[in-house]
């Protein structure tokens, strides 16, 4: 110990001042007190991350469609389940950030077979396939590709999220603390989704796709998980709303 | 001091602060993950994943604070210096603790991907030209690299091969290592999310970060007495005014800062910067015969700047001279290391 009662000096390797020890110890105190009301306050007040979630109650989930390979794959339900009835349209994807695309494009307007786990956020539905032909296999018989029906030209506020972590796989999985992770996504083929902040039709969520109705270019990545307004056509397929965005229309909304 | 590295010279005042430092880890952790969810209003779970890597990160964020914090509150009030004498383990525990909420944002965000986790890192977002949406997590590793660059080389064994001018230098990086993670959190977390309690614990914990070392400058510059200069010596002021067994310290033309002790009647000089990392030792008390720096506690006999015996640090010293009772000193620095006869103080002063 060093120093006087009234003028305490700490040495690190000799024992701590008497005239200090109050104040030690009410500054641990103090530590203490604010890293457990911290982590409470700023663990006690994180969002909701929405509904979104893998469906691993509902079982695995075996459906009949019909195969639509391009922009993005997705099944238009002929021969449901008790979860997801007939004339659903589902999303495809596969393992963590794969897309299935590979698989889909030879069975392109083909009768399948589709096999997996669900992901389901609100209105939209995700299948996660089971590998090889155990995911996805043509199989007899022939149906109609549902018809689409357009519902006019729109200006929409919103974001652009990648179909599979928005969809559930992750929570939350949007904003810009998950861009990158969107980004990454997008890139091996996972169907961006444009989430609306109002509804069209009665949705929110929309399978975004370019004027053309082809996949977004690399381009659009840079506005993922942003607040933006975008313009385009509305376009309702089986069950699924498509937005044929026009990129040039694209603008930030502060 | 030390004559020989060991990994660490443990005492009971260090096992005290890790305990302390282990304690508000722990706490923190296990209240955000298991006590703070009874709180949320609502009843849907965020990933485990997610919560861990925010639980990690805004515990590496505020610990970081506080290391910030302590050297000026040291400053501001010395009562604070044995929060400074263990802040390199501080600093240690806080690197890992960044490395943590790291790996689980790795493990999550960029695993189950064809691409490597760290391909996915540093390709997936190129959104550089732009303040939303720019790739905030290059900011964060930018700072976790700072942070373990300060670990790996917070041994005193670096500070004696780096040299303690080049050492303190480098340990400046705890700046822009606080800049990137701020930037890193502003860009990235506060994006996200539409509480903003977090948003009011980062802004007023980069004021108080600020604020602090505004004020400790202030006072520094305030205190900081540049002698004036007669025939070459420089007046440090009236003999009167420096208690026994403490220090004034005089700032030199060249910028260097001179201690002038009082010791048994008697006055010496030293540099005020410890050999040690540069604390200030005129802050510092004579304890048993040797001026002791408030810092970590090295030794120097007031006459020659000298550890004592087995250790060998040295620290330049400087003449004295009284004018009746106004001090002078020489400002051209001896050797370090090199005896000074104390100057007697006048006998109606002892
Ligand atoms: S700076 Fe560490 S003992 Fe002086």
């Amino acid at each position: 110990m060093s120093g006087s009662k009234k003028d305490p000096f700490f040495v690190g390797y000799l024992s701590v001042p008497e005239g200090l020890k109050l104040f030690l110890i009410a500054t641990v105190a103090l530590l203490l007190g604010c890293f457990a009301a911290l982590a409470l306050t700023i663990g006690g007040t994180q969002d909701d991350p929405g509904d979104g979630a893998f469906r691993f109650d509902w079982g695995r989930q075996t459906l009949i469609g019909i195969l639509e390979a391009s922009p993005y794959p997705i099944v238009h339900v002929t021969k449901g389940t008790k979860r997801i009835p007939t004339g659903s349209t589902v999303l495809l994807s596969g393992n963590g950030k794969r897309g299935v695309q590979s698989r889909t494009t030879p069975l392109d307007g083909e009768l399948v077979e589709i096999s997996g786990v669900a992901i389901k956020r609100g209105n939209i539905e995700m299948l996660q396939l089971r590998g090889g032909r155990n995911g996805i296999k043509k199989v007899a018989g022939s149906v109609q590709m549902p018809s689409s029906k357009l519902l006019g030209r729109w200006r929409l506020s919103g974001e652009i999220c990648d179909g599979k972590c928005f969809t559930g796989t992750m929570r939350p999985g949007r904003r810009l603390s998950h861009k990158a992770c969107a980004n990454l996504c997008l890139i091996n083929g996972a169907p961006p989704i444009f989430v609306s902040s109002a509804p069209v039709n009665g949705t929110r969520f929309f399978l975004l796709v370019n004027s053309e109705g082809e996949a977004l270019d690399n381009k659009f990545f840079h506005h993922v998980a942003q607040f933006i307004s975008l313009e385009g056509t509305v376009e309702k397929r089986g069950n699924l709303h498509l937005l044929k965005a026009d990129l040039s229309s694209l603008k930030r909304v502060p | 001091m030390s004559v020989k590295y060991t990994p660490v010279q443990w005492n009971a005042n260090k096992y005290g602060y890790d305990l302390v430092l282990i304690g508000m880890v722990v706490l923190y952790i296990l209240s955000f993950l298991n006590v703070a969810p009874m709180f949320l209003d609502h009843a849907r779970p965020t990933d485990g994943p997610i919560v861990r890597a925010r639980a990690f990160g805004t515990c590496a964020f505020l610990l970081l604070t506080i290391i910030l914090c302590i050297g000026p509150l040291a400053r501001l009030d010395a009562r604070f210096l044995p929060l400074l004498y263990n802040r390199r383990h501080f600093g240690v525990l806080t690197s890992v603790i960044a490395l943590s909420h790291a790996m689980f944002v790795m493990d999550w965000y960029f695993n189950f991907a064809p691409q490597s986790k760290l391909e996915g890192l540093l390709g997936a977002n190129t959104s550089y030209g732009q303040v939303l949406g720019f790739p905030f997590e290059v900011l964060g590793l930018a700072g976790l690299i700072c942070l373990g660059i300060l670990a790996a080389t917070s041994h005193d064994f670096w500070l004696n091969f780096l040299t303690p001018r080049l050492w303190k230098a480098l340990h400046f990086l705890i700046y822009p290592a606080f800049a990137a993670v701020v930037g890193h959190i502003a860009l990235g977390s506060l994006q996200s999310q539409d509480n903003s309690i977090f948003a009011i614990v980062v802004g007023l914990s980069t004021a108080l970060v600020c604020g602090l070392h505004a004020l400790a400058a202030w006072k520094e510059r305030g205190c900081d007495k540049r002698g004036n200069a007669d025939a070459g010596w420089i007046i440090v002021g009236d003999a009167g005014d420096i208690e026994e067994g403490r220090a004034k310290i005089i700032k030199l033309p060249n910028g260097d800062r001179v201690a002038v002790f009082r010791h048994k009647a008697r006055l010496s000089a030293i540099a005020n910067a410890c050999a040690h990392q540069n604390g200030p030792l005129g802050e510092g008390r004579i304890v048993d015969g040797c001026v002791t720096c408030p810092w970590h506690g090295f030794q120097y006999r007031v006459a020659d700047g000298r550890s004592p015996a087995p250790f060998t640090e040295m620290v330049p010293t400087y003449r004295l001279k009284l004018d009746q009772t106004t001090v002078l000193v020489d400002p051209n620095a001896n050797e370090p290391g090199m005896f000074v006869e104390p100057t007697a103080l006048p006998e109606h002063m002892q």
